[in-house]
């Protein structure tokens, strides 16, 4: 009973057991890069144009060449992203918000 | 022989390798279901009452939309009559889609903050979610208090829900809201470094204004009454889609919405709300009116003269690259080629108005690229597998359950009934059994203890004649066999020799040369009792019998491995026989002590070599032949059991892939009519279940025992495994009193519990793939040591 002779269904059954372990492995790996968040970066600020890291690397914007409008613009960003103000928005002109935290 | 040995040897390691493999996507699979179901890593703590003297009072009395500049915190509210409808703790299956269809019939949006487990579970809703128009945000991967976990642990819950979303529909997103959060006034000295630092990462941070306290389930009248703002004041509206029963919630939701839109309020996004904001300013010129983006001025502009395609979605909702309008080159480039890496969701979206009101209201979204789209699909798969397999195991738990329960309550009814009915004292089988019968020892290599079996049959009290078949042994068995004979009076035995051809021909040589119509068979490693063959032989009294099973003991049963087999014999093998005897369709008579109608063998064309299981492969044959095989409690032979793990194995590879073999030879009876038929479908499916479905399943019992007790309860999971236990020891206590053992031996139970079941596993597993390759397997000869005796406390 059973027995195969030719050896044909244990390649083929090798080859399964050769994909399964692969898959196993797969998997593991997977998981553990989602679990750890490897080789991704999507928190917001990097993937913003005017995030909270170049924000943050200078006040009012690393990158405007207009002095007037430094990093006192008071406002909410939403996005945290302020650094391109209209010169025209004076300090503190928003009331709500505008306090320094520190 | 040495290369076939090399073969074996190179053949396994690919199997242990791809076993662990197993192994570890298993644990994945259970870890990842924890995990989704906050059993792994679940932290049910929830802070309250904590001071908030370090949070600025600009925080707790501002808006409830939070964001960070330079470490500054920044607050909007929401625009008069204006409502921002949120959902927390979904996507639900249930609830979900109903709040959609809702959405959908009035063309209101919503904003849902969606838990990263559910949505990994569930990615269909969320995907239909996001093309319906509403906007997401996070509130976490596990719904946990964020407050009392780690920065490590609050970026993993970000990133991992992050993962989702983009796997569920290829999206990010920058809006944030807190498990266990509400109004800003809530916020205290441990949450708001939580805020804080997500701020500094760019999330802005989503509270309450209106809390409709659905989650109360106060009836829909109430949760109506709680949800509507005071006055004309714009609001943040609390609602739950998940987390429990919504019914109310969703009965409240229509109402409310028109009671609203009744009242002249409009619905937005968090987006659209903040995008309203900028206008706002931007129309009055000052920030007055919501306090928001002062930046916001020229992003709209920017929008509609449509330099910006790529930036411009992204720009529109937070207003903030408003520079781009001042038409600084510099600056221009710079944002737009950042826009375009972003890949702002609304990318597409800068050309119809539809789609632009759509990029508006979901300005949070940013298009899931590269990496994180294929890391967050493989998430997705990842899940959907975990679900799947899951509940498969949980199912295959399920099937051991019942099958472990239905087994103790045939056993207990069975077994019950069939010591009563043989020791009744008007029991008999007819007229007693006298006359002489052959008892047939198949020997290869037993120098150590054929001795003692001769010396055993020579105190017999029932008329024997003796055929020691030694089938080509190699260290003088018959010498010694004729010596042993010599030296204790018997006259009765014959020793024939033939060469090495295996049990199965040793037993037919035996069964031709036998002089009487009774055959009884033994191991060469076995030793009877004086009673043994006597009692053995008095079912043939009943002409329908065609053979009879002994009660075969394990001799050695002093070390671990022997006692556990002392209790794998008493409450498994001899508790079956008695159920199975009862069915009438008993599928193995043991090798160590059987008897059978001389003619009867002859009939079925003797021992067959077909099978490495050649007692089960004979008696399956009887049994289909129409011949009674009845269970024989009194008669006793006792057994010299493998004494190592290695031996054991050996020992069941064999007898699990023989029974298979069996099973598979006399598949056809399955579809017979007559006594074949009825061992068809009565032995075999019993057969099947308790040999090789209960073993294959029977490991998770363990495997669920420790999941459940690292991530769920420890001491109910150790209660529940040892509830099982508890029940197994109970059957086998009373399958030891039916056999009057001693109870002592039940002291190594729950050892044997956990070892056993895994190394049966392995061992059906093993012999499975061996029977699925078409590998051969030998016959090994077990190495005995000849210390079994007649037992002297053998009671």
């Amino acid at each position: 009973m059973f027995v195969d002779n030719s050896g044909r269904r244990s390649k083929v059954l090798r080859r399964i057991g050769l994909l399964m372990g692969t898959v196993c492995l797969g998997y593991a790996f997977v998981l553990g890069m989602a679990f750890m968040g490897w080789g991704i970066s999507i928190n917001p600020s990097s993937l913003l144009p005017f995030g909270g890291g170049q924000a943050g690397s200078a006040p009012g914007g690393g990158y405007a060449p207009d002095g007037g409008r430094g990093g006192v613009a008071p406002s909410g960003v939403p996005t945290g992203a302020p650094t391109d103000i209209p010169s025209g928005a004076p300090t503190g002109a928003a009331p709500s918000s505008s306090a320094t935290a520190h | 022989m040495q290369r076939a040995a090399g073969k074996a040897a190179a053949l396994q390691r690919p199997r242990v390798i791809l076993a662990l493999l197993l192994l570890l996507g298993l644990t994945c699979v259970m870890l990842l279901d924890g995990y989704l179901r906050a059993e792994v890593g679940g932290d049910q703590r929830v802070r309250d009452g904590a001071s908030a003297s370090k949070v600025p009072d600009k925080v707790l009395n501002g808006g409830p939309i939070l964001t960070f500049r330079n470490g500054s915190p920044v607050t909007q509210t929401i625009p008069k009559k204006t409502i921002v409808l949120t959902f927390d703790d979904g996507p639900n299956p249930t609830y979900t889609p109903t709040v959609l269809k809702i959405l959908k019939k009035y063309d209101v949006p919503g904003t849902f903050f969606l838990v990263g487990s559910m949505v990994s579970r569930y990615p269909s809703i969320v995907k239909q979610m996001v093309e319906e128009g509403n906007e997401v945000g996070i509130h976490t991967f596990t719904h946990v208090d964020l407050s009392y976990q780690s920065d490590a642990r609050i970026t993993r819950e970000m990133q991992q829900t992050q993962l989702a979303l983009a796997g569920a529909a290829g999206i990010t997103t920058t809006l944030f809201r807190a498990p266990y959060s509400s109004e800003t006034d809530a916020i205290d000295n441990y949450s708001y470094p939580v805020y804080k630092k997500l701020g500094a990462d760019g999330y802005t941070s989503v509270f309450v204004d209106t809390d409709s306290d659905d989650w109360k389930q106060p009836g829909v009248a109430k949760i109506i009454k709680w949800a509507t703002p005071s006055g004309t004041s714009g609001s943040s509206v609390l609602f739950h889609d998940a987390g429990g029963v919504r019914s109310q919630t969703m009965k409240a939701l229509p109402t409310y919405i028109e009671k609203m839109k009744a009242k002249g309020y409009t619905f937005t996004t968090v987006s659209g709300a903040i995008a309203k904001n900028t206008s706002a300013e931007r129309a009055s010129g000052t920030g007055a009116g919501a306090g928001a983006g002062a930046a916001a001025g020229t992003s709209t502009g920017t929008v509609e003269a449509g330099a910006q395609p790529s930036a411009a979605p992204s720009a529109a909702p937070g207003g903030t690259n408003a520079g781009t309008g001042n038409g600084q080159t510099p600056v221009d480039s710079a944002v737009g080629g950042a826009g375009t890496a972003g890949g702002g969701t609304g990318g597409a979206g800068g050309n119809g108005s539809g789609n632009r009101q759509t990029a508006i209201l979901q300005g949070a979204h940013r298009e899931a690229t590269g990496m994180t789209l294929y890391e967050g699909k493989a998430l997705i798969y990842a899940v959907t597998v975990a679900e799947w397999v899951v509940p498969g195991l949980a199912a295959g738990l399920t099937v051991v359950g019942v099958a472990v329960m239905s087994r103790f309550g045939m056993m207990l009814i069975l077994a019950r009934r069939h010591y009563r009915q043989r020791n009744k004292r008007r029991f008999s089988w007819g007229p007693t059994v006298t006359r002489p019968v052959t008892v047939i020892v198949p020997a290869y290599n037993e120098k150590e203890c054929i001795a003692n079996t001769l010396e055993s049959l020579a105190k017999s009290t029932h008329p024997i004649e003796v055929i020691v078949v030694d089938d080509g042994s190699s260290d003088g068995t018959s010498e010694i066999a004729r010596e042993a004979a010599r030296s204790f009076g018997m006259t009765n035995v014959r020793v024939i020799r033939q060469e090495n051809a295996g049990k199965p021909a040793a037993l037919n040589n035996g069964v031709r040369s036998a002089s009487y119509d009774i055959v009884v068979m033994m191991d060469g490693d076995t030793v009877f009792e004086p009673d043994t063959v006597r009692q053995l032989v008095q079912p043939f009294a009943d002409p329908e019998v065609g053979a009879v099973a002994g009660n075969a003991k394990v001799g050695n049963r002093n070390t671990v491995i022997g006692a556990w087999q002392h209790i794998e014999y008493v409450m498994g093998f001899n508790l079956d026989r008695r159920m199975y005897d009862l069915l009438r369709c008993m599928p193995t008579i043991p090798g160590a002590i059987g008897a059978f109608r001389r003619e009867a063998v002859l009939q079925v064309g003797g021992m067959s070599e077909d099978t490495l299981a050649e007692d089960t492969d004979i008696t399956i044959a009887m049994h289909r032949e129409g011949w009674r095989v009845v269970y024989q409690e009194h008669a006793r032979a006792w057994t010299e059991a493998p004494a190592s793990l290695k031996q054991l194995w050996s020992q069941r590879y064999r007898w699990s892939y023989g029974t298979m073999q069996a099973l598979w030879k006399h598949r056809k009876s399955l579809t017979d009519k007559g006594p074949s038929g009825r061992f068809g479908r009565v032995g075999m499916p019993l057969v099947v279940i308790f040999q090789i479905i209960t073993p294959v399943f029977a490991p998770l019992i363990d495997v669920f025992t420790v999941y459940s007790m690292i991530f769920v309860d420890f001491w109910a999971s150790l209660a529940m495994w040892f509830a099982v236990l508890g029940i197994q020891l109970l059957c086998a206590a009373y399958a030891f009193r039916l056999d009057r053992e001693k109870y002592r031996y039940l002291l190594m139970m729950p050892l044997q519990q956990l070892a056993y079941r895994q190394m049966m596993y392995l061992v059906l597993i093993h012999s499975s793939i061996t029977a699925l390759t078409g590998g051969r397997l030998r016959w090994q000869k077990l190495k005995r040591t000849g210390e079994v005796g007649t037992p002297a406390g053998a009671s």
